[in-house]
């Protein structure tokens, strides 16, 4: 008779101690058929030439990769990409954070404005940035009427046309979506910074800024690290806004990466130079977040 | 003699009786296509078809008929117009062959054709007995948006074409002839060139605005592009030098038409630069703007014909019917702006089902219900549509209307149909928004061409070279 502690592999391992790695396998399998196998078909496609009128899966080098260096308009995309998220994101913070500040202190019916505040978040981008084009708009928007009362005279602002306003137009947009995001986030950091230190600051005579640089801001910072990442990545790859307000437009004033890509990929069928492009966008985040989680302290 | 006499009488009597028994036996090519189609009772077939209004037609009307005809269900998936192409290459691409029948907009055939999604239509049209009532279909259509190369791919199904509306109660307001007479040194008349038309919408916005604008189009760039396309060849342009093909929008003419376009926004209704289909025809409904051009569904709703049908209900209710005069653009050349033929994919598992469907929905009976469909928005496309008493009794204009119809669709130009058109239309649609942000003519016109020009680069010249000259060769390619 054999018992179960004789029990054991070629190796010379315990069937239990292998039993754990068979139960993870599905899951492991899993995560590389949805992750790393896309990712990997995308850069051999990049390599290729699949357009919507050939299907050219030969080696072509790295074609489409320099023909990303000649392409204007992509580096124009990121540019714009780069502007909406260098303004959007601190707008969001300072905002966020203020607003943060305001609802710290109890208040009557505080709940209730928390949540209401948070309601942007809750929508989707596209309906959003739908609602605020007919907001926008010349002749039944809202925003116009006002403007037209305010000026006392009938006004008739392009706002997804004139190159001037087709940014302020993102960016109300933008703001008015995800500065609650911030909010909510900021103040539940805000919440948990430890009364006692603020008060000890307060006694030892240090003023408002003084307590809030040292002692706040140094609390709160892992939090707000996270949401700036969150956030940072999130314009990074802004889509639905812009699409549902001026589609990349005036021109390709607006457009940016992520609209470019989709441009390419799924109007222009240009397949394998838009695989090139992802995998272009996919190396500048990375080295940006790495770059920005060591900077923030992240990694520690 | 008398014998002669009885054998021609005989003989007379014989020959009405075969002519009758044979005219009594032969099929309309609707008749052959339900007789036929009953072999494959029980099946169903899946059709593409542009979502909304238009796919009312298959849902409401020629679907069910179809279906109760034959015992054929009809299948339809809905699909914006912007996606529809992208939808028909996934499915041909993949294989899947989700769908049987297609919509198909003549100027993406060179690419549906060549790539290999569109089934060669020429054996069923032979096998089913369609050659006849195919001739019958208005000759710009028939001989230019059915083939690409020698071989029928598509049943040309739909006749779209540009059409100036305008407002007969001011052109004829005896006060305005005789101020502009005075003024132009002129009668008050509908434009037919465009400098005229500049004069004539300049002056009725002076007098008559903000009541009603000279005129409005729409401006929207998918929109636009239509428009530049039709102006440009009006007005003399070529889009390509076939020698060369080098693209030649940023001649001359095409910066003129550029800067005109945008100088008459100025007589037009404030914001004119984000009017759409809808926007526009709202305008135009409720008498704020004296002319515009737009497709033949405009000429019909301004009339008041169909609009108290529910689904029509977001049709703004037509304070002009009954004012609205019908001509043809400035320059006499409308643009046969976009349109639907009807094909069979090549990736169907029911071809015949699929063919006969779209042959019964094209033939003369079935058509000619179809283009009356107050819903619908097929327009008249067959010879037969543009004088029919049923048609021309809808409404006390309709007569003019269809005469109008009838003329463009002898005189109208073609959307430009190349490979790959959609990126050359694109590179059109970003000239135009540049155009409405204020960038300079001359200066966007150069950037269009130099992007087409890498375009055609990408694609190979002699290839492109060699399609352009196909379409080019076409009657309804430029003014003739």
């Amino acid at each position: 008779m054999v018992g179960a502690d004789d029990i054991t592999t070629p190796a010379g391992v315990a069937p239990d101690r292998l039993f754990k790695y068979w139960l993870i396998v599905p899951a492991i399998f899993l995560l590389l058929l949805v992750g790393l196998f896309p990712l990997i078909y995308s850069l051999i496609v990049s390599f290729q030439n699949i357009t919507m009128m050939e299907v050219d899966t030969s080696f072509a080098g790295f074609v489409n990769y320099a023909q990303l260096f000649k392409d204007a308009r992509l580096w124009e995309a990121l540019l714009h990409t780069g502007l909406i998220t260098i303004i959007a994101l601190p707008l969001e913070l300072v905002l966020g954070l203020l607003m943060a500040q305001l609802f710290l202190e109890r208040m009557p019916g505080r709940q209730i404005f928390v949540s209401l505040l948070v309601l942007p978040t809750v929508i989707a981008p596209i309906v959003a940035g739908a609602t605020w084009r007919l907001m926008f708009d010349h002749r039944y928007g809202p925003i116009n009427q006002i403007i037209g009362w305010l000026a006392g005279e009938p006004t008739t602002l392009l706002w997804n046309v004139n190159p001037n306003l087709v940014y302020p137009a993102i960016f109300i947009c933008e703001v008015w979506q995800w500065t609650p995001f911030m909010f909510l986030i900021l103040l539940a950091a805000l919440s948990n910074v430890d009364k006692s230190l603020t008060e000890a600051a307060e006694i030892d005579g240090a003023g408002y800024w003084r307590t809030f640089f040292k002692i706040v801001l140094p609390s709160i910072w892992p939090v707000m690290a996270i949401a700036i990442l969150i956030r940072g990545l999130d314009l990074a790859r802004i889509f639905d806004v812009i699409w549902a307000l001026t589609r990349g437009g005036p021109g390709t004033m607006t457009e940016t990466i992520s609209i470019y890509t989709y441009v390419q990929g799924f109007q222009q069928f240009e397949t394998s130079y838009t695989a090139a492009i992802a995998f272009l966008v996919i190396a500048m985040l990375t080295i940006i977040v790495v770059w920005a989680i060591r900077r923030m302290g992240l990694a520690k | 003699m008398r014998l002669i006499n009885t054998v021609a009488w005989v003989g007379a009597v014989a020959g009405l009786a075969m002519s009758w028994a044979s005219a009594a036996m032969a099929e309309s090519a609707a008749e052959i296509a339900v007789r036929e189609a009953q072999k494959y009772k029980g099946q169903t077939i899946t059709i593409v078809w542009e979502a909304g209004l238009q796919a009312l037609d298959p849902l409401n009307f020629s679907g069910p008929k179809w279906e109760e005809l034959t015992g054929i269900k009809v299948k339809v998936v809905e699909v914006a117009t912007a996606e529809m192409f992208t939808k028909i290459m996934q499915d041909y691409r993949s294989g899947a062959g989700a769908y049987d029948a297609l919509n198909v907009i003549p100027s993406w055939m060179p690419d549906l054709a060549n790539a290999g999604a569109l089934e060669p239509l020429d054996a069923y049209v032979e096998k089913y007995g369609y050659e006849a009532e195919l001739q019958t279909i208005a000759p710009t259509y028939r001989d230019n948006q059915m083939k690409v190369g020698d071989t029928i791919y598509s049943l040309p199904d739909d006749g779209d074409v540009f059409v100036m509306y305008y407002r007969k109660d001011i052109f004829g307001d005896p006060k305005l002839q005789a101020e502009f007479k005075e003024k132009a040194g002129r009668d008050l008349a509908v434009p037919k060139t465009w400098a005229e038309f500049s004069e004539v919408g300049q002056f009725l916005t002076e007098k008559l605005a903000p009541n009603t604008y000279g005129a409005a189009f729409f401006r929207q760039p998918p929109y636009t592009m239509f428009m530049f396309q039709e102006r440009f060849r009006t007005e003399g342009g070529k889009f390509f030098d076939a020698e060369s093909m080098k693209a030649t929008i940023n001649s001359d003419v095409g910066v003129k038409v550029l800067t005109e376009m945008r100088e008459e926004n100025k007589f037009m209704p404030p914001g004119v630069e984000q009017f759409g289909f809808v926007e526009n025809l709202a305008a135009f409904l409720s008498g704020q703007t004296a002319m515009t051009i737009s497709w033949p569904p405009y000429g019909r709703w301004a009339a008041g014909y169909g609009t108290d049908e529910e689904v029509l209900s977001w049709v703004p209710k037509s304070t002009i019917a009954g004012k609205v005069g019908y001509a043809l653009p400035p320059g006499g050349h409308p643009e046969l702006a976009a349109g639907f033929t009807l094909s069979v994919s090549s990736t169907s598992k029911n071809k015949d089902a699929a063919y006969l469907f779209i042959q019964w929905l094209n033939s003369e009976e079935i058509s000619m219900q179809r283009v009356q469909l107050p819903y619908a928005l097929r327009d008249p496309f067959r010879d037969s549509h543009f004088v029919s008493p049923e048609y021309m009794a809808k409404w006390p204009d309709a007569k003019e209307y269809l005469a109008v119809l009838g003329e463009g669709a002898k005189t109208g130009l073609l959307d430009l149909s190349l490979l790959q058109t959609d990126k050359y239309e694109e590179v059109l649609r970003q000239m135009i928004s540049k155009l409405w942000a204020g960038d300079d003519p001359k200066a966007i016109a150069d950037a269009a061409a130099a992007e087409w020009d890498s375009i055609t680069e990408r694609i190979g010249v002699d290839k492109q070279k060699a399609v352009y000259q196909a379409w080019a060769a076409k009657s309804g390619a430029y003014p003739q």
